[in-house]
């Protein structure tokens, strides 16, 4: 932990740096932000098979699907909850739930992969490639 | 006397704060895993209450002040503090309940009693119905006032519980949903449904009551909220007439004194653009945003309702001065739809300067928890007018350091610095209804990133002797962790 002092325009400013096991907080006059190590081959294994993970630290309030189950796009695979607010996590596209890694009234940590999801057997299905994001209920009227 | 504080973070601290300024002995408690807590520190005595959800136990916290030999409890917001069951249940048992009676709270805090009174006041109140316990009755209430409406807790505020519905279709996912929340906040699971006005400002008025008297200390204006939970407030509000302020403060008296109202609260009000109102309801309880008012009018609310619950007289309302505004700092990411962030504190610097207050519930190595509220701390900045108190909070938010955990400091300061706040052209809708860019991350920013992560840290450990990165929010879903941008 320590602070860095920049210069631009000869003008300086003061930048705080604190490292994790893993990666770095850098902030800045107004914000900050946390980089990880560049890790490629997770990219390409995020492709190749769809994990849904937990965008939060929270606890599993309902799992609504049943493995095996075959979902839309935007269909709820669980329903998270932190700092008393609930959070949905929808399917990104069509798929089949493959396992599911999570109950109600567990806590999971932030990264945790809840349900693995599985391509639609039929060949003209669009198949999962992203992962699903938690979204509010009231996304609609967000933006 | 002393007092035992039934709440946590910031509230708390600023409460132990002014008990230890009047010379009162007091006693912070704290749930399971929240013993490194800021506020423990700020107490004479401390209790250890089991399970996150001790500051919901009203006869474990009973229990306990009785056990420390505690005379009063002040139960900050949230949690308990607008719990009528909970007032009566230490007024059994000797306690001093800091706040409004039960009877009072019947009356106005619940929301569906304060419907009842302010018509009877004569108020103008918003569309809407008040017992919707099964999903029929609200389906019946929402068809009868129109689409789009807002079910909302009946037990309680802070945004929880709370639904937009825009049609029929949605009615039964969000009232279960609201259902839930309201009950793990609250303890609570009454909802009622009110017709959703937009666009509309959020103002609100500061009362005091003694029983006899009521004061309204000046109005707050609170527009600028995400999922109904403020995030700027300020006072006096930038954009109403005259006539509506007077309006919205006699109102809010009228309905204190109906209620024989004995503490500090708060009377919300919904105003058009046109200046037309409707009463919201009333909060029971020390708002969050409370600063707003004492840095104008320079009276401790705290104290205020420390003195009226020992059966002490109102102040004279003081004239209000100059402007001043509030930002809440909270663990929150604003650009992936303000979901909520946990993880160590790594590195803290708060801003110190002049005109500027900071209250604060964290400190550097204590671990942010997703069991709790995502609010960390407040900046409030006063200045002799709006632009000036606008630019001293802007400059509070840049020399602020907080690293560890994702925060809308950015979002802040954007929000700030915005056209629409420039302008005073607030409204309910107003931070909802436009994207906000992602902030720009300076590229020296970067550079200082990859020089750090050119030198691998110490086995198993960062600088904040955190053991893996389980907690930190950086990853995204796709867990790719990728150095951005």
């Amino acid at each position: 932990m320590k602070f860095e002092i920049a210069v631009r325009n000869g003008r300086r400013f003061r930048l705080a740096v604190a490292r994790t096991s893993q990666g770095v907080w850098i902030g800045w006059p107004g914000g900050a932000k946390y980089f990880g190590p560049e890790r490629a081959e997770a990219a390409a294994a995020g492709a190749a098979q769809a994990e849904v993970r937990a965008p939060m630290t929270g606890r599993v309030v309902a799992v609504p699907v049943l493995s095996g189950q075959t979902v839309l796009a935007g269909e709820v695979l669980v329903i998270l909850q932190a700092m008393k607010m609930e959070y949905r996590l929808t399917a990104p596209g069509p798929g089949v739930v493959d396992t599911i890694h999570c109950a109600p009234g567990e806590m999971v940590d932030l990264g945790a992969v809840l349900v693995t999801m599985a391509p639609v057997p039929e060949p003209e299905a669009a198949t999962v490639a992203s992962p699903a994001r938690a979204r509010p209920r009231r996304r609609a009227r967000q933006r | 006397m002393k007092v035992l504080v039934a709440n946590r973070g910031e509230i708390a601290c600023r409460i132990l704060k002014t008990l230890r300024e009047m010379g009162i002995p007091s006693v912070a408690v704290h749930s399971d895993g929240d013993g490194d807590a800021l506020h423990v520190d700020l107490a004479d005595e401390v209790a250890a209450l089991a399970a996150p959800s001790g500051y919901l136990d009203a006869p474990l916290l009973i229990e306990t002040a009785r056990r420390l030999s505690a005379d009063a409890v002040h139960p900050g917001y949230g949690f308990l503090s607008q719990s009528a069951p909970f007032a009566e249940a230490c007024r059994a048992a000797g306690l001093t309940f800091i706040g409004p009676s039960p009877e009072a709270m019947r009356l106005l805090g619940d929301k569906r009693g304060a419907r009842r009174t302010a018509e009877e006041c004569g108020l103008p109140v918003i569309p809407g119905a008040s017992e919707c316990d099964t999903l029929e009755s609200a389906r019946r209430a929402a068809y009868a006032i129109g689409y789009p409406v807002l079910i909302k807790a009946a037990g309680g505020g802070g945004g929880k519980g709370m639904r937009l519905v825009g049609d029929d279709g949605a009615l039964a996912e969000a009232f279960a949903a609201a259902r839930r929340e309201a009950e793990v906040a609250f303890a609570d699971p009454r909802l009622l449904v009110e017709k959703y006005l937009a666009p509309a400002r959020h103002v609100e008025a500061q009362i005091l009551g003694d029983g006899r008297e009521a004061v309204a200390l000046g109005e707050r204006e609170c527009s600028l909220q995400r999922r109904y939970q403020k995030v700027i407030e300020e006072a006096p509000s930038p954009g109403i007439p005259e006539s509506t302020r007077r309006a919205l403060l006699d109102a809010a008296v009228t309905l204190a004194r109906k209620a024989k109202y004995a503490s500090a609260g708060t009377v919300e009000f919904l105003v058009g653009p046109g200046g037309e109102h409707f009463f919201l309801e009333v909060n029971t309880r020390l708002q969050v945003e409370h600063p707003v008012t004492e840095l104008l009018t320079g009276v401790d609310i705290v104290a205020a309702q420390v003195e009226l619950a020992l059966g002490g007289r109102l102040p004279e309302p003081p004239t209000p001065r100059g402007h001043a505004i509030e930002a809440r700092l909270n663990a929150e990411d604003p650009h992936r739809g303000f979901l909520p962030s946990s993880g160590p504190v790594l590195m803290l610097d708060w801003p110190s300067r002049p005109w500027l207050r900071v209250d604060s519930g964290i400190r550097q190595g204590q671990e942010v928890r997703p069991d709790y509220d995502p609010l960390l701390a407040k900046l409030i900045a006063w200045g002799a007018s709006r632009e000036q108190a606008r630019r001293r909070l802007v400059e509070a938010l840049r020399d602020l350091t907080l690293l560890g955990v994702a925060t809308n400091q950015a979002f802040l300061i954007q929000v700030l610095e915005s056209e629409e706040f420039r302008r005073g052209e607030t409204y309910t809708s107003t931070l909802e209804a436009r994207r906000w860019p992602l902030p720009e991350v300076p590229a020296e920013a970067v550079a200082a990133a990859r020089r750090a992560l050119a030198t691998r840290p110490a086995e198993g450990a960062g600088d904040g002797g955190v053991a893996a990165d389980r907690h930190s929010p950086w990853q995204e879903p796709d867990g790719s962790g990728r150095l951005v941008p």
